[in-house]
């Protein structure tokens, strides 16, 4: 039989010292008991309440018997206090295996693409006909507000950004066509690039980062600070008061930041030929000009249209599906913004296909 | 006597150019119960943050003794603290456990195994026991409320600050909750200063008041004295 006499305080500050210091000795000198003599503490609290639990279930577990002995009643008071029985119904959750993982996220893909179709659905049917008939959604002054949210405070990146891409695409271009005497292409290959792909496909990804994620980020926070759940016991529904503008406004917008894109982006590729390869301003408009055809401008004007209404769908269905406080408003913008140039590039993909495949 | 634990002088504060609390000056004493209280705007809060260093005052002091004359000069106070904020302020991104924990991890040098054991004691304390693996947007106001004491009163600290603990609680939670606070001023000679408007739970509680009007002091004392003060604003309060 060991016994040990603590004195002084058994508090935050002097646990752990005595803790450790009896677990060293109980390991050194393996006695078959213990007796802590507790007539010299002054003071308990949780953390040394907490340690004595710990030692009585290291003992038990080292077959050593453990009895406590003249307690202090103040002190025995405080170990009352802090007394509790363990819960064993409290577990963490269990992780899935890998195979379980694979199955839930595959199950939880095909729950978010019903979702996304039937809010999808709910959104055009409000655009197209709701808004019209039913006075009482429309929200004057709101679509403007949206229109020049999303559309004039995106125009200087988006300009920027096009004209680089321009830039970019005729410097590459021409450092290969120069080879082949084959300058006058780079007009053509910049024009048809910018008009047909690089226009829409880099406004859509501008506007996605931008007014997407603030779509997302709004709708989402207006959902956690129950907002929307405030609109709905006024019977007000939130997809028109809400979303219905935003559709409007960005419909509107999107095709005019194209436009702006497509022609700065050409001024971009503008500026390397005429320095570069020698190829004058009459001579850039001209084969410009032949190298557009009607149709890829109106590919140019649907896909526009189609991305503005992706992105901004993908917004509102994940600020609608937010969840969790300040964390699920983060969460909710991030995915809007990875999900929409996903959903982008295979619509991209899929107009590109019905424009040009058959040619 | 009790000594003081908090000494303020001629404090003033406020946002911008714009006092909201002027000229205070007020003792917390050591092992009371302080209440402050006041209507909407009278400056409680901004105050609570002034005390809690989270404003800066304009004019005026705060002294804060945690230190027993046992203990040593170098104590962190912060480690003698906890405050329940109005809102709970859990961080959302853990769970209620790995929030109780963050004061335990930070301010000692405890394994996993007794830091567990802590946050469990902890939430036994304030009747949350099934909630250690929740996070605080699955838990009700009251729930996060709770948490957040489990929180503050991780280190057991010296010195307990709570914004309207009892707001959102049911009368037998509020009335387990003062409980509570009674027992640990008892048991660990826990001092504590509580925003509250809660009269049943001020009258359970209190030891002190302090009534604010637009941003003055307009009565200190013991509980008793508010209860008889002559003061229409403070007898229409306890009515």
């Amino acid at each position: 039989m060991e016994t040990f006499k603590i004195s002084g305080d058994l508090t935050f500050r002097t646990a752990q010292t005595v803790y450790e210091e009896l677990r060293r000795l109980i390991k050194k000198r393996r006695p078959s008991e213990i007796v802590l003599d507790f007539s010299a503490v002054k003071r308990i609290d949780s953390a040394g309440t907490t340690i004595l639990n710990v030692l009585e279930r290291y003992t038990d577990e080292n077959s050593v018997a453990l009895t406590i002995t003249n307690m202090p009643p103040e002190v025995q008071r405080t170990i009352e206090l802090f007394k509790f029985e363990e819960n064993k119904k409290n577990k963490k959750p269990e992780e899935l295996s890998f195979i379980n993982a694979v199955g839930e996220g595959a199950y939880g893909l095909y729950r978010h693409f019903i979702s996304f179709i039937r809010l999808f659905y709910e959104i055009s049917s409000f655009s197209l006909y709701a808004s019209f008939f039913r006075k009482k959604l429309r929200r004057p002054g709101e679509v403007q507000r949206q229109a020049l949210e999303i559309g004039v405070s995106a125009l200087p990146i988006i300009i920027l950004i096009s004209f680089l891409v321009g830039f970019i695409l005729a410097l590459q271009s021409a450092a290969q066509l120069r080879q082949f005497g084959a300058d006058i292409y780079v007009v053509d290959l910049v024009v048809i690039s910018m008009v047909s792909e690089m226009g829409p496909l880099m406004t859509a990804i501008l506007v996605a980062g931008r007014s997407g994620s603030a779509i997302a980020a709004e709708i989402s926070s207006m959902v956690i600070s129950e907002e929307t759940d405030a609109l709905k016991v006024m019977d007000i529904d939130p997809i028109p008061y809400l979303i219905v503008p935003k559709v409007y406004a960005i419909t509107f917008v999107m095709p005019m930041l194209t436009v702006f894109s497509i022609v700065f982006g050409i001024f971009g590729g503008l500026v390397i030929t005429v320095t570069y390869l020698n190829i004058n301003f009459l001579q850039f408009i001209t084969e410009a000009v032949q190298a557009v055809y009607f149709k890829d401008i109106i590919a140019a004007i649907v896909k526009s249209i189609v991305f503005a209404l992706l992105v901004v769908i993908t917004g509102s269905y994940f600020g609608f599906n937010a969840r969790g406080g300040s964390v699920g408003i983060g969460k909710a913008a991030t995915a809007s913004v990875v999900a929409s140039i996903f959903l982008v590039i295979i619509a991209d993909s899929i107009l590109g296909l019905i424009f040009y495949f058959p040619h | 006597m009790k000594n003081p634990i908090i000494k303020i002088r001629d404090l003033s504060s406020g946002y911008g150019e714009r006092l909201i609390i002027e000229d205070i000056s007020f003792d917390i004493y050591e092992g009371d119960i302080t209440v402050i209280l006041g209507g909407s705007g009278s400056g409680k809060t901004t105050l609570l943050k002034n005390i809690l260093n989270l404003l800066k005052p304009k004019k005026g002091s705060i002294e804060l003794y945690t230190n027993t004359r046992e203990e040593s000069a170098g104590a962190d106070i912060k480690r003698d603290i906890g405050v329940l904020f109005q809102n709970g302020a859990l961080l959302n991104s853990l769970t209620v456990a790995e929030n109780i924990a963050i004061p335990l991890e930070q301010h000692t040098s405890f394994n996993k195994e007794i830091i567990r054991q802590i946050v469990d004691l902890k939430l036994h304390l304030v009747n949350l026991a099934n909630a250690a693996y929740y996070f605080p947007s699955e838990l009700s106001g009251g729930m996060k409320k709770r948490a957040s004491l489990a929180r503050a009163l991780a280190l057991d600290p010296k010195l307990l600050f709570a914004d309207e603990p009892n707001a959102g609680l049911d009368p037998f939670t509020s009335k387990s909750l003062d409980n509570l606070l009674l027992s640990l001023r008892e048991k660990l000679g826990m001092s504590m200063v509580v925003v509250s408007h809660e009269v049943a739970s001020i009258k359970r509680i209190a030891d002190r008041v302090i009534y604010l009007k637009n941003g003055k002091i307009l009565f200190k004392g013991t509980l008793k004295k508010a209860l008889s003060s002559d003061i229409e604003e403070l007898n229409n309060f306890f009515l």
